[in-house]
């Protein structure tokens, strides 16, 4: 049995479509209250690990002990317990486009539990102003919302039954700096005030660089690095050296400016 | 998950009411902790909260905490909370932040019944006058088309043509060679009756050629043709590609629009055709085994029996049918919006309404013609 304090332990996962190899041993452990992001290059594997990890896709070997159930091997009973108590934001959103707002919020809750309307609605309303949403989106249909909107919904159905770990794809993508840095922050409150456990793969340098506990980075198959992310600048590999570089020269060029 | 259960005790401390929350107060116990807080009531009104026994406590737990101090007449935000874990605090304090829109959310409601037909009144008058923009839109194109006849795409025109006009051969020639075989047997018995068996070459002659060939071709058409339309432009806007050729300097009008309408417009005059030839075939066959009529007498009787003009009656509706079954089933690929539930909805809407202008458009050519005489 794991730990009591590690919620995900990914161990020696491999993973093959056809000759190719996406992961060639890829371990990790994440405890619980932690911001950790997943990064690395396009084609690293990294949205597939997530689905492994959430059971969407099976790993060609290695285990996956997710909230202390290892994925699979788990019967479909186990699974579905373990469903109920983790939650997801796919990269688009994934809204149910049939229903409003606060009704994709309701189905985890009305699917698992049994309440009462007035205990009910409230409570969807309580998800929906979690993620920072305005009382008025309840009522909206997804094709109404603006790209940031629909991502926040998406985090209000994740979190409609009080998850223990929340996965975000790329909550980042396609927003504004200003809308990804409000996420940053809507993260850190899923960690620091709700006490959820945040796994995100992101590309944002800027969300690594300022909301994260830990970064884990995915290269070659492997885990070329995982620590803080001062640690991970320190590493001496040429993906990563260049990853960071980026924020080095930005942050560069804005102090000549100044300087002149 | 360890089910601890969810305890909470009113208890009386130098006269003030003290709420003591025990156990686990979260989402999963939800209906314990709601049956817990119905036994309190009715309660007096709450001067202090006591958290020393909470093992855990969720958003949904604080909600049902708070609206239950609520219910007491206290206030939830300002009742003195105490022994609570700086976690647990932590979570009270959000859910009391956003307390009072959470308790005024109700169930967002659906339109009802009236709000509903007016809405649907007012998105089909919105469809059609929509679509009569369109038309004033292709008629344009076309004139400029007709001005400077280069601007034609005579690649793309050859291929939608295969795709609405060869390819829908068979399915046009079968379909209509069992419509000729049912309707001869429908009249042969009849006529037999009556020992007129050869009229049935005058019924199923004027028949196909006047109505059952023009209508069943352009209900095959609308059905294959035009929700094929409405389903390719449609995910083309969603992939933005329609975006794409404005943004390059190309018209939608002339790379899209065009070689599909006139596609069709040549395409469905020539399947009608093929329905004539074939409707009669089927109603010759079974002229023959049912009637005794063979094929010989069949030809001769349908030369006397069946003018020229007949045929050219269902020969000029079909290019009519085809332009407005094509405007339909463009306009509603232009007008998906950005999700993909849309294109469903509008491929649906097309097949939906090319058939119903199908046969309100025949109606109106029936009363025209009948009017001239023809």
């Amino acid at each position: 049995m794991a730990a009591a304090d590690s919620i995900l332990e990914v161990e020696g996962v491999v993973t093959r479509f056809g000759d190719q190899t996406v992961h060639d041993g890829v371990s990790f452990t994440l405890k619980r209250g932690e911001l950790v992001a997943l990064i690395g290059g396009s084609g690293t594997g990294k949205s597939v690990l997530l689905r492994e990890i959430v059971g969407l896709q099976r790993p060609t070997a290695g285990a996956i002990r997710l909230l202390g159930t290892d994925i699979w091997s788990a019967s479909a009973a186990e699974l579905a317990a373990v469903r109920r108590r983790f939650g997801m934001m796919f990269q688009d959103g994934a809204l149910f486009s049939s229903l409003d707002v606060a009704h994709n919020v309701a189905t985890p809750i009305i699917e698992q539990m049994d309440l009462e309307p007035d205990v009910l609605w409230p409570l969807v309303h309580l998800r929906i102003a979690l993620a920072q949403l305005p009382p008025e989106a309840g009522a909206k249909m997804p094709s109404e919302l603006s790209g940031g909107m629909r991502k926040r919904a998406a985090i209000a159905r994740a979190l409609a039954l009080e998850p223990e770990i929340i996965f975000l794809d790329e909550p980042g993508s396609g927003l504004d700096p200003i809308t990804a840095r409000a996420f940053d922050k809507l993260m850190r409150f899923l960690v620091d005030d709700l006490g959820i456990t945040v796994f995100v793969v992101t590309h944002d340098l800027d969300t690594l660089l300022t909301v994260t506990d830990r970064v884990i980075v995915l290269a070659k198959g492997k885990v070329l690095a995982d620590g803080a992310v001062e640690e991970i600048m320190g590493v001496s590999d040429p993906w990563v050296q260049q990853y960071f570089s980026i924020r080095t020269m930005v942050g560069g060029g804005a102090n000549n400016s100044h300087g002149t | 998950m360890s089910a601890a259960d969810s305890r909470v005790r009113l208890e009386d401390r130098e006269g003030r009411a003290r709420l003591c929350l025990e156990g686990n107060w979260r989402v999963t116990s939800l209906p314990a902790i709601d049956a817990a807080l119905d036994g309190l009531k009715p309660a007096r009104r709450v001067e202090a909260l006591d958290g020393a026994g909470l093992e855990a406590l969720d958003t949904a737990g604080a909600l049902a905490l708070l609206r239950f101090v609520q219910s007491t007449g206290a206030d939830p935000v300002e009742t003195p909370r105490e022994n609570f874990s700086a976690r647990h605090r932590r979570i009270l304090e959000v859910v009391a932040a956003s307390l009072e829109r959470v308790v005024a959310g109700t169930e967002t409601r659906r339109p009802g019944v009236f709000a509903g037909i007016g809405r649907h009144a007012t998105e089909i008058a919105g469809l059609l006058l929509g679509h009569l923009s369109y038309l004033g839109l292709t008629a344009a194109g076309l004139w400029h088309l007709l001005l400077n006849p280069r601007r034609l795409r005579v690649k793309e025109l050859a291929a939608q043509f295969e795709q609405v006009g060869i390819n829908a051969v068979p399915v046009v020639a079968l379909v209509t060679f069992l419509i000729g075989v049912v309707f001869a047997y429908l009249l042969g018995l009849q006529a037999e009756k009556y020992g007129a068996s050869i009229f049935v070459v005058d019924g199923v002659g004027l028949g196909m050629a006047r109505e059952f060939s023009p209508i069943i071709v352009a209900v095959i058409v609308a059905g294959r043709s035009g929700a094929a339309f409405t389903a390719q432009l449609g995910t083309m806007r969603l992939t933005e590609e329609t975006d794409a050729i404005r943004v390059l300097g190309l018209s939608p009008m002339d790379v899209l629009v065009i070689p599909r309408l006139l596609a069709l417009m040549v395409a469905l005059p020539l399947l009608v055709f093929v329905g004539n030839i074939m409707g009669n075939f089927g109603a010759m066959f079974m002229a023959d085994t049912m009637l005794g009529i063979t094929p010989t007498t069949y030809v001769e009787r349908l030369q006397t029996a069946v003018r020229a003009r007949h045929y050219v009656v269902g020969l000029v509706k079909a290019p009519v049918f085809a332009f407005f079954i094509s405007i339909i089933a463009i306009r509603m690929g232009m007008t998906v919006s950005r999700d993909t539930r849309s294109i469903g909805i509008n491929t649906t809407s097309t097949v939906v309404q090319s058939i119903v202008s199908v046969i309100l458009l025949d109606a109106v050519f029936a009363v025209v013609f009948q009017k001239l005489g023809i």
